[in-house]
């Protein structure tokens, strides 16, 4: 415990702080500029002086810990006066003009304090006036040095953009070329306008829209992160977002998309009137009568079609609560286990190895433990692109001395800081992950004793494993045979691994399979049911994880507990008896369709006809089905071309909920605005149309609250998160009572389906999609920073400006060879479509290699993607397609 | 704390360094040596702050004003008890390694082999060696401080970057006898558990650089460095690194930064560097004058040191007096002489006028008006008087500067040199130098500015990162006190 006296007054404090944590917690308050908790201390500012102990020369609190018995001065006459110096002198060079404009700026506070307005006598030069971002205002002509904004661009961020050049009074802050901000490596993350104490860095939505009246804090919507926000509103409009300092994923950071692009909540074409489509042309209509259309071309097609022929398809961006209510409706209402989400399309094979291995289909560790790893392996997971907040998570780990292996065949940014690279042609992560294993028992590293303890098949595995050695893999991957051996040591020896994995594992036809690889290489070596180990899917929506876990899935109910184990239960709280047919899974129901079986599908929040592998395929099914119900914010593909009824949702600023993120772990949905226009929540609009199906007894709620809590009665593992409790943070399940603290690490004294886990020999079964003469590139699809999956909420936002559209990543190499230029484009054809798409040389492809993303309409990449599945949950193979490329005339 | 990696270009890091880019044509000198010397050849002044390029000291200022043209060596005069320093090289420059070995170079390494290390350790603390480039800092703590620290990996660094205007004593004992310093580098290497050692040396001394390249070629050779050093069971090696044309870098902590392709700012301490310093390593980092006394110390035993000096400050010191002297050059004397002797009787007084006042170690530091000549120097003694021992450079002033050109001067230099880390130093210098230039062109300014830029120096001594602020802020209140009625009617 320390004693403190503080300007004369006894104090006493239980931790090691800071002079200047403690003067914060006493609500002390002195100027300290250069100062922000989410970094080290830097000592620059000098304001923050204090006297300690009487001392002749005062010191910094920023930089001074509290130690027992201090005495310490903040407010002496001495200590004020060098406070007024020194801000005078910053005072001087600063113009003057923002300080009534922006008051609450931490510096322009101190000024008025000291009373030295007067003083700001300085002006704007244009030369150091930058504009060419889209969501960040630099004007370095109010700069006063903090270095905050290099600071937090390195040490939180690690993308090292804010450069420091010149010296003395001549110092001047620029981005790394130089140049502009555009030109430059910043990946618009805001950051630095976070921590920015003056006007030099201002977010362009407050100089547009003006201050935020209201804050409201609520979870971001965008990836699986699960990173917490302020979301500040002004009239209705929400002007600006800003990272929440303690939330436990994101601490106090956001990325490009989590905090500015959010304007297609108040985008010009978004749909806010339901509409029913009338001999080919939308037409607005009233809730009652979108509703009463719903209801009963459901009701009719059942009728007709039985209650299979028709399906939901919840979503991923909706809250826990509405995919609930989803899975409920096809269930209660249609009589149907016909219901998935996109989990189908991204880590279904991730949450079936997972449960079939170890008893939970969820990530077994959390983010805290990235800091706690010794090694982390990211396998197939882009993260500093798709997961931002992990990616600089794992790369500031990476900075501080983890070793980290990546399994890729992309040079993604996170190899910059790797101890290795496996850059292994894609479709080839079972023989790879298998050589591993085998390099593991062959040198003798496994963890013998929780091989002994937790682990059965150990021999039946080695004797299987031994047909796989490195140099068999090394000809099957490319990748050199030292290189896997050299992984499999990092990864075996000293201290805690932990696998990131992302859908570069899963969209395969052996997805499942290259999950469960994984998961022997724990197991193997004793990574998993401890700190800073496990198996880490990155999921890639926000609430993909909850979607499932509610039981948007034909096979599983809430809580991911199997038809058969839930019936009794949820059927007598459901008071219904639950559909006895096996449903069908999102593929299922399109193959079914295309088949005429199927004739009606809901689909909520979900662009199938863009985002489904295989567009042609899937046009085929939508073509024969009788009903599509798109229920969105925007016109979608899907609705543009297929719906028949338009039901307008409204975005997860407008409503109340709870989220789900990657690491199991529920928190609050907060409403910021009104819903827009006439446009309502997901679980209002699914209660309205129960209700008009006759089932108003099922449906009857008032609020997300009242929902969650219908959930916590059939879900053991979230019984004890409350509403109440989610106030004061997120909690991870399993959390099986009111006072149960949540659960970080899964499997830590026995595995969900026992004490031991099996070791599972998977042979290598080559995908059937090859590259030859005819099709000589393999094309891998995936995301970037910007533009999120199918673009339907980025593509509505500044980061448009950054990424305008999908193009074709392409070796030098290769471009060369065919001789195409950047930016040329060209015809891409594999053996089931084709698409047109601007090529973009990029040392990140190896040659043989393309990359593209799928999120504009115009170029509609999934015509090239192929019918080829994952053998166990369908996933499409969305990572290998075999293509070739054709020169495109362009019109003249 | 792990080894931190960065992503390294180095535009924005070299745009720090004022002479990233230079070459190797002559340069013209506008350090204060060269400054209070300037009505000695006025055309060379004028040539050297009408450049673009800031060239502050050569290391010439015996010669002042100076160019980089060769001019040789200064007088070298050693007048203490045992000359320690410059005895070796009094009669000449040691030029390769045989004629090293010969006057007794490397016995001292070959016998500390031999020894356990805590002895040299010890040794070195017994002597109370304190540190000559500024601080006084006790030599022996560091060592201890560094052979105390666990882990593999520790470094030693020389601070070869003696760029106080006036101090030109590390630059000829580099030049003349290279071999003293990779000597003593081994030694403090084997007695702190160092196998590599760094020698961060100026651009401005580019004979420096010859001699040294030179000589660490010879010791590699010859197996003074490398694997197992003369046959023992010790490896070291030496490398070094050229600096780019900063003044900050001499402090530790920047120089650090400066090795390791950082932005050469101070770092806050603690932790020191003993603790965590290069590549956050533990680092022993001492100046080239305080290696110099190393294999004496080594040789005769710390207890001989000992009883040479005076006060807290024993053995000897090196002072280098500036071109107004009658008598400049190089001088080894035994702490305890009083300022008066050294103008007086070791300089002999001044060329062009009576001494207006003398500053030692360096503009950054307090004024020693004549009536407070008859200090011993010490550093505890100069201390008191508001002044400090430094580096040793002894620039002597006369009427030919009035003080508020001086000040003016001082404040430029430092407001160019400051890294721009820290509000006072950065702000604080350039505008008290504004001030005065307005002084210099106006004949004064008006009478609040005093207060406003005595507020000012007050913020700068009182909350500067490092020393260059506290530098700059003793120097001017020492102007302030000493020279009040001087400066009295330049605030009207």
């Amino acid at each position: 415990m320390l004693q403190l006296t503080i300007n004369g007054q006894p104090h006493q404090f239980h931790e090691t702080l800071s002079i200047l944590q403690v003067l914060r917690s006493l609500q002390i308050e002195i100027p300290a500029l250069c100062y922000d908790e989410r970094m080290k201390p830097f000592g620059g500012c000098r304001l923050c002086v204090v006297r300690v102990n009487g001392g002749a020369r005062p010191v910094i609190a920023c930089d001074t810990q509290a130690t027992d018995g201090m005495t310490i001065d903040t407010h002496t006459p001495e200590l004020e006066e060098w406070r007024r110096s020194l801000l005078r002198l910053l005072a001087q060079q600063y113009p003057g003009e923002d300080l009534r404009r922006f008051p609450d700026k931490e510096f322009h506070r101190f000024i008025r304090a000291y009373g030295l307005e007067t003083e700001c006598l300085g002006r704007t030069a244009p030369a150091l006036v930058d504009e060419t971002n889209p969501y960040i205002r630099v004007d370095m002509s109010r700069c006063i040095y903090c270095y905050r904004c290099v600071r937090i661009c390195d040490e939180v961020q690690g993308q090292f953009v804010w450069q420091i050049w010149n010296r003395g009074d001549a110092t001047r802050i620029r981005p790394d070329t130089g140049t502009t901000l555009r030109e430059s490596s910043c990946v618009s993350c805001g950051a630095c306008v976070d921590t920015c104490p003056t006007g030099a860095l201002e977010d362009k939505s407050v100089l547009s829209l003006g201050h935020a009246i209201n804050w409201t804090r609520t979870t971001c919507a965008y990836c699986g992160t699960g990173c917490e926000m302020n979301v500040g509103t002004c009239d209705g409009r929400i002007v600006t977002i800003k990272p929440v300092p303690d939330a436990p994923v994101s601490r106090g950071h956001l990325c490009v998309k989590g905090r500015y692009a959010f304007d297609f909540v108040h985008a010009d074409d978004r749909v806010t009137q339901p509409m029913i489509r009338v001999a080919g042309a939308w037409k607005r209509v009233a809730w009652d009568e979108a509703i009463s259309f719903t209801a009963d071309s459901l009701s009719r097609i059942i009728k007709q079609h039985g209650t299979d022929s028709v399906g939901v398809l919840g979503s991923a961006r909706a809250t826990n609560e509405e995919n609930y209510l989803a899975q409920k409706f096809a269930r209660t209402v249609l009589g149907t286990n016909n219901v998935d989400c996109c989990a189908r399309v991204c880590h279904a094979p991730t949450a079936a190895a997972m449960k079939s291995m170890l008893g939970a289909g969820a990530a077994t560790n959390s983010f805290d433990d990235i800091e706690l790893a010794t090694t982390i392996l990211v396998c197939g997971a882009n993260a500093t692109e798709n997961h931002p907040i992990v990616g600089a998570r794992i790369k500031q780990a990476a900075l501080h001395g983890a070793q980290l292996i990546v399994i890729d065949p992309r040079k993604i940014e996170l190899t910059n800081y790797a101890a290795l690279h496996l850059q292994l042609r894609p479709g080839t992560n079972v023989p790879l992950l298998n050589a591993m294993a085998c390099t593991v028992v062959e040198e003798e590293l496994c963890d013998e004793r929780f091989l002994k303890e937790r682990v059965t098949g150990f021999e039946e595995f080695r004797q299987f494993i031994q047909a796989w050695p490195a140099d068999r893999a090394a000809r099957l991957c490319g990748v050199e045979e030292q290189q896997i051996r050299e992984a499999a040591r990092i990864y075996a020896s000293g201290g805690p691994a932990m696998c990131v994995h992302g859908l570069g594992l899963t969209e395969h036809s052996q997805g499942t399979e290259g999950v469960m690889c994984l998961v022997n290489l724990a197991l193997l070596t004793g990574n998993i049911g401890r700190r800073g180990a496990g198996i880490n899917p990155l999921r890639g929506q926000n609430n993909v994880q909850g979607a499932v876990h509610m039981g948007c899935d034909p096979d599983f109910l809430t809580g991911s507990v199997s038809l058969k184990e839930g019936r009794d239960l949820f059927s007598s709280v459901w008071q219904t008896a639950l559909p006895a047919e096996k449903g069908l899974d999102l593929l299922g129901m399109m193959d079914a369709a295309e088949d005429g079986k199927f004739k009606a599908l809901w689909a909520i929040g979900y662009d199938i006809l863009l985002t489904n592998a295989n567009t042609n395929s899937t046009r085929r099914a939508l073509e024969r089905m009788e009903l599509v119900i798109v229920q969105d914010m925007f016109l979608n593909e899907t609705a543009r071309e297929f719906g028949n009824v338009f039901l307008p949702a409204a975005s997860s600023f407008e409503k109340d909920g709870t989220f789900m993120n990657a690491e199991r772990r529920i928190q609050r949905v907060r409403k910021a605005i009104n819903p827009v226009g006439a446009s309502r929540s997901d679980w209002e609009i699914i209660c309205d149309v129960a209700r008009t199906m006759g089932k108003g007894n099922l449906f009857d709620f008032s609020s997300a609250d009242e929902i969650w809590n219908e959930i916590r009665s059939l879900w053991k593992a979230g019984a004890g998160i409350s509403y109440e409790r989610l106030e004061y943070g997120g909690l991870q399940w399993p959390c099986p009572s009111e006072d149960h603290p949540g659960t970080e690490v899964l499997h830590t004294e026995a595995f969900s389906i026992g004490k031991r886990a099996s070791l599972c020999g998977i042979e290598y079964r080559a995908t059937a999609e090859v590259a030859d003469g005819d099709y000589p590139f393999t094309l891998i699809t995936g995301r970037t920073l910007y533009q999120f999956n199918a673009g339907t909420m980025t593509s509505r936002t500044g980061n448009t400006l950054l990424r305008p559209e999908d193009c074709l990543d392409i070796s030098a190499q290769d471009a060369k060879r065919l001789g195409l230029s950047d930016g040329q484009r060209v015809r891409m054809r594999s053996r089931y479509g084709e698409a047109i798409l601007p090529i973009k040389i990029q040392d990140s492809v190896q040659p043989g290699d393309l990359f593209a993303t799928f999120q504009t309409p115009r170029v509609f990449l999934n015509y090239v993607t192929s019918p080829h599945r994952d053998k166990v949950v369908s996933t499409p193979e969305y990572k290998v397609t075999a293509v070739r490329l054709e020169t495109v005339q362009e019109p003249r | 704390m792990k080894r931190m990696k960065r992503k390294q270009d180095s535009g924005h890091i070299d745009s720090f360094y004022h002479l990233a880019q230079a070459g190797e044509t002559e340069q013209f000198c506008r350090g204060t040596a060269c400054f209070v010397a300037r009505h000695l050849n006025p055309g060379r002044w004028s040539a050297a702050v009408s450049r673009e390029q800031h060239t502050y000291c050569l290391g010439n200022c015996f010669a002042a004003p100076a160019s980089s043209i060769d001019i040789g060596r200064p007088r070298m005069t050693t007048l203490s008890r045992e000359p320690i320093v410059l005895g070796p090289i009094i009669d000449g420059p040691i030029s390769s390694l045989a004629a090293s070995t010969a006057r007794g170079g490397y016995r001292a390494l070959d016998q500390a082999l031999g020894r356990p290390r805590a002895e040299l350790v010890s040794a070195v603390e017994l002597s109370e060696l304190r540190g000559r480039g500024g601080a006084g800092f006790p030599t022996g703590k560091k060592w201890r401080a560094v052979a105390e620290q666990k882990g593999s990996e520790k470094f030693v660094v020389a601070n070869a970057d003696e760029g106080d205007p006036g101090a030109y004593i590390d630059r000829f004992l580099l030049e003349n006898d290279p071999h003293r310093l990779i000597e003593a580098m081994a030694i403090a290497g084997y007695a702190v558990g160092a196998a590599k050692g760094y020698i961060y040396l100026r651009k401005e001394y580019p004979h420096a650089r010859v001699a040294l390249q030179h000589a660490l070629g010879e010791a590699r050779r010859e197996g003074f460095l490398g694997e197992r050093v003369v046959r023992r069971d010790f490896s070291f090696d030496v490398e070094m690194i050229v600096g780019q044309g900063s003044y900050i870098c001499g402090e530790e902590t920047a120089l650090l930064n400066s090795i390791e392709g950082h932005r050469p700012e101070v770092r806050l301490r603690p932790p020191y560097p003993s603790e965590s310093g290069l590549f956050v390593k533990p680092t022993l980092i001492s100046n080239v004058e305080t290696l110099a006394n190393i294999p004496w110390i080594a040789g005769n035993g710390g207890e001989a040191f000992r009883r040479l000096g005076f006060s807290n400050s024993r053995g000897s010191k090196v002072l280098s007096l500036n071109s107004l002297f009658r008598d400049p050059g190089l001088y080894e004397v035994d702490f305890g002489v009083t300022i008066r002797h050294i103008v007086e009787d070791l300089g002999g007084g001044l060329k062009t006028g009576t001494p207006e006042g003398v500053i030692i170690g360096g503009p950054l530091a307090g004024i020693i008006p004549p009536r407070l000549f008859d200090t011993p120097l010490g550093f505890e003694e100069v201390a008191k008087i508001g002044a400090s021992v430094g580096h040793g450079g002894v620039i002597a002033f006369d009427e030919h500067t009035p003080i508020a050109e001086l000040v003016h001067h001082v404040f430029d230099f430092g407001a160019f040199e400051s890294c721009g880390k820290c509000t006072p130093c950065r702000l604080g210098s350039r505008r008290i130098e504004r001030l005065f230039r307005q002084i210099l062109e106006t004949g004064h300014v008006p009478a609040h500015e005093k207060k406003e830029s005595m507020e000012i120096v007050s913020a700068l001594a009182m909350t500067s990162l490092c020393g260059l602020g506290t530098g700059l802020a003793d120097f001017a209140q020492s102007a302030l006190r000493h020279y009040a009625e001087e400066l009295e009617p330049c605030f009207s």
